[in-house]
């Protein structure tokens, strides 16, 4: 024993480990491709059908067979044997080429993203996966809950009208509250409006927008809008999107003679010696986060100013109702102030 | 009221908290909140706050700043572990000259003297009394300076600056600034760090600060560090240097560990624990002068006197075992010379002997007994002429008389380097095990939390003997 090569013992632990990786890799490993093949039922496939089949629908487009195996990601046999299925069922007929949903299946799609966007709200109030997750953790879990599951879930949630992106989630009845706006790109210099909806897909993009830190809810003005780029200002920050990214963003135009208050600005744009009063927590924040701000007394009115700056940067100390209490950079971003001009004695 | 009527409030209701919209609860709450806050503004009076206050900021615009920030951090927290590493030498080898010097004597003859057979004596005095002196002498002294100094730092309110100077640190492996308290207090003590956690309100750190407690030496390691690195580290060099090459080297392990901390909660917020709620907020108290006695006083029951009494209950029946396996033999072998001839191979690929992990097997209760259980089993498998006889753990005087024997056992200096690492990446002892589970009230955590680190252990050891034996 004694005697054994080190060299071979380092090659055998190397090989081991090189297989454990291939393997268990997160999402590529072949344990997951594998695991994830043998679950791709009929049952998946269908509803996947149908799921895409209704979102064609509600953005008035049409759609053909070839079309549908563009978008889907499984092998084109599965899916016509699938389509066949459900035209025998009656979910779905054909009127020429042309794919429609029957009544039968637009029930049952809206069930499919009811389930979808009500998991994306419960994974952003409940839990701490990070907003690229929740897509595809919906994605998966849209299989799986049973109706009654569904209903206990939307009841624990409060039975939300909206998912964190903006889309709204379809009731136990099917129905559903309307997006109000249009895409940033349509929006004319000047127009002063709310962002009411955020696009999660495709996941490029969304990680664009998620990175630009943009939070649904805010009041933007565009600047700036023309072939190359959109500009806006919102909450005392410039923003420059490019218009394929600009276009994933909706917003509500506000029409009324509203006053929008032009020195609104996130809490992380605070410098040391100004003062400024709390306008309200961005939409931005949920769940514990939110309640724990509101209990440590962030709320509408209060008075706010640096306490200590921090030596590493982040996180600041702030001084609120006699309290001295450190945020980190992110969540100062989501609480909202307007600068007071008197400044710290 | 029928069926009819009760189906149209619940369809009225829905229908009205469909129209309210989703903001309606937190606009709700907010309002209630800002209403408190004018209440309180109204009624309740402030005085004298101001001057008061003065002081604080000044203090903090201190020990915040930049410049002296973090040398004053590092200069106190190294003042308090060399208090405790040095200032404990005394009152420990009081403790040991008094229970095991003379009390183990005066026991033996006793029993000897009402006539105890030699199995019941050696069961009870060799094996659990024995331990538990050890476990008393080693572990009180340390536990008793470090804890009420600590606990002094936290009442005065300088603890959270230091949470708070070093929290974009442990932002970035995804972790609580207040996990650098808990791991400094696992410096003290891993059960105590663990206990410690309680002040991170947020789900998923805190359970990265409990798993990766682990990875902070403690009172029970440094003196196995120190030993280990002044006989075989500090050998390797001129003499003029060997005090501060071997003080360097545990220095080395200290940090190597706060770097597994760092790298383990990384991973651990990336993978296993991403879905766990995260929030941060950090409250920054004003100064106060600390409670002194009240403080020495609740430091002591309620760290100090829980921690040893754990570590006694738990090292009580490890004692037992210890002699035991040394004294039941099976065909002509003892259980302990049997399992470490079958460990002795596999101890070989990572660097180690059978030795060494019987004995971190024997001593999971409490790694302050490691090193006597090494001597007593090093001594019991060569046979050389030293000791107290089977199952009887005993520690030299003499550092050189302790080398000699552990050579006589077949060490190198890589067994020693390794030793050094795996006292460092171990299982944690059983009284933390028992206070992570606890804490968690989760076995799947208590169980990853300890098996963890022995897979990093074995995984360092082996890969650093590997790379020892091809080099030299």
């Amino acid at each position: 024993m004694n005697n054994y090569n080190p060299i071979s013992a380092l090659l055998i632990f190397f090989v081991f480990v090189v297989l454990l990786f291939i393997f268990f890799r997160p999402v590529k490993g072949w344990f997951w491709i594998l695991r994830k093949h043998f679950k791709n039922n009929e049952k998946t496939i269908i509803e996947d059908v149908l799921k895409q089949l209704y979102h064609f629908e509600y953005s008035s487009n049409k759609v053909d067979m070839k079309t549908l195996v563009q978008v889907l990601d499984y092998k084109n046999a599965s899916i016509v044997e699938a389509i066949n299925k459900m035209t025998i069922n009656n979910l779905i007929y054909f009127e020429s080429d042309i794919l429609k949903l029957s009544e039968a299946g637009r029930d049952y799609a809206l069930r499919i993203v009811r389930v979808h966007r009500l998991w994306e709200r419960y994974l952003a109030e409940k839990t701490g996966f990070s907003k690229t997750e929740w897509h595809d953790r919906a994605e998966m879990m849209e299989h799986k809950l049973s109706h009654d599951e569904t209903n206990t879930l939307a009841a624990r949630l409060g039975n939300p009208k909206f998912d964190p992106h903006g889309d709204p989630i379809p009731t136990k009845t099917g129905k559903m509250a309307d997006v109000i706006g249009v895409e940033l790109p349509l929006l004319p210099i000047n127009t002063i409006g709310r962002i009411t909806h955020i696009e999660d897909e495709p996941e490029i993009i969304y990680k664009q927008i998620l990175a630009e830190n943009i939070h649904i809810g805010s009041l933007l003005r565009v600047v700036e809008n023309n072939s190359t780029r959109i500009v806006f200002q919102s909450e005392g920050e410039e923003f420059k999107l490019a218009p394929i990214v600009a276009a994933n963003l909706t917003v509500a135009a506000i029409e009324k003679e509203v006053v929008i208050e032009d020195n609104i600005a996130r809490l992380s744009s605070l410098n040391e010696n100004e003062m400024a009063r709390i306008i309200g927590i961005s939409k931005e924040s949920r769940g514990e986060s939110r309640r724990r701000l509101l209990d440590l007394g962030f709320v509408k009115g209060a008075k706010i100013s640096i306490d200590m700056m921090n030596p590493l940067g982040e996180p600041h100390a702030y001084l609120i109702k006699g309290t001295s209490i450190a945020l980190r950079k992110d969540q100062a971003a989501k609480i909202l102030i307007k600068k007071s001009y008197e400044y710290k004695s | 009221m029928n069926q009819k009527n009760i189906d149209y409030i619940i369809e009225l209701s829905n229908e009205l908290r469909w129209q309210i919209g989703d903001d309606f609860h937190d606009n709700l709450t907010e309002s209630i909140y800002a209403d408190a806050a004018n209440i309180v503004k109204d009624t309740v009076q402030v005085d004298n706050s101001k001057k008061r206050f003065r002081l604080d900021s000044k203090i903090d615009k201190i020990v915040t700043s930049k410049t002296f920030g973090f040398p004053i951090m590092f200069l106190i927290l190294g003042l308090v572990l060399w208090l405790t590493i040095v200032g404990a030498n005394y009152p420990s080898s009081l403790l040991a000259s008094l229970l095991l010097d003379n009390m183990h004597p005066i026991l033996k003859s006793g029993a000897a003297s009402i006539g105890t057979p030699w199995w019941l004596d050696g069961f009870l005095i060799d094996g659990v009394y024995l331990a538990v002196a050890w476990v008393i002498a080693v572990m009180l002294p340390p536990m008793a300076i470090f804890f009420p100094m600590f606990t002094l730092l936290e009442d005065f309110g300088y603890l959270p600056r230091v949470a708070f100077n070093l929290d974009s640190l442990f932002k970035k492996s995804g972790a609580h600034g207040k996990q650098a308290l808990t791991m400094s207090m696992g410096f003290g003590c891993n059960a105590a760090g663990v206990v410690a956690t309680r002040i991170i309100d947020s789900p998923r750190e805190r359970l990265i600060a409990i798993i990766t407690n682990n990875f902070s030496l403690c009172n029970g390691r440094w003196p196995t560090q120190i030993l280990i690195a002044t006989i075989f580290i500090g050998a390797v060099v001129p003499g003029s240097y060997s005090s501060i090459v071997s003080l360097l080297a545990v220095i080395g392990v200290a940090v190597l560990g706060m770097g597994f901390m760092f790298g383990v909660s990384w991973a651990l917020s990336k993978t296993l624990l991403k879905g766990e709620v995260s929030t941060f907020n950090l409250e920054l108290p004003p100064y106060r002068p600390p409670r002194f006695w009240k403080t020495i006083y609740t430091s002591l029951i309620d760290r100090t006197a829980i921690v040893l009494w754990r570590a006694i209950v738990f090292a009580a029946p490890a004692g037992a075992v210890i002699w035991l396996i040394s004294n039941i033999y099976v065909g002509n072998e003892s259980i302990a010379e049997w399992t470490i001839n079958s460990l002795d191979s596999f101890g070989f690929l990572l660097g180690l002997n059978g030795v060494i992990l019987l004995a971190y097997i024997v001593a999971i209760p409490a790694n302050e007994i490691v090193i006597p259980t090494i001597l007593m089993l090093t001594v019991l498998v060569t046979g050389i002429d030293s000791g107290a006889g089977a199952g009887v753990m005993f520690e030299l005087d003499s550092m050189n008389a302790t080398g000699d024997i552990l050579r006589a056992g077949g060490w190198t200096l890589l067994t020693a380097i390794n030793l050094m690492l795996f006292s460092l990446l171990h299982n944690p002892c059983s009284t933390t095990i028992y206070t992570i589970y606890k804490e968690t009230k989760s076995t799947k955590w208590t169980v990853f939390a300890s098996i963890m680190p022995v897979i990093l252990g074995f995984i360092v050891t082996f890969l650093v003997a590997q790379v020892w034996r091809i080099i030299f």
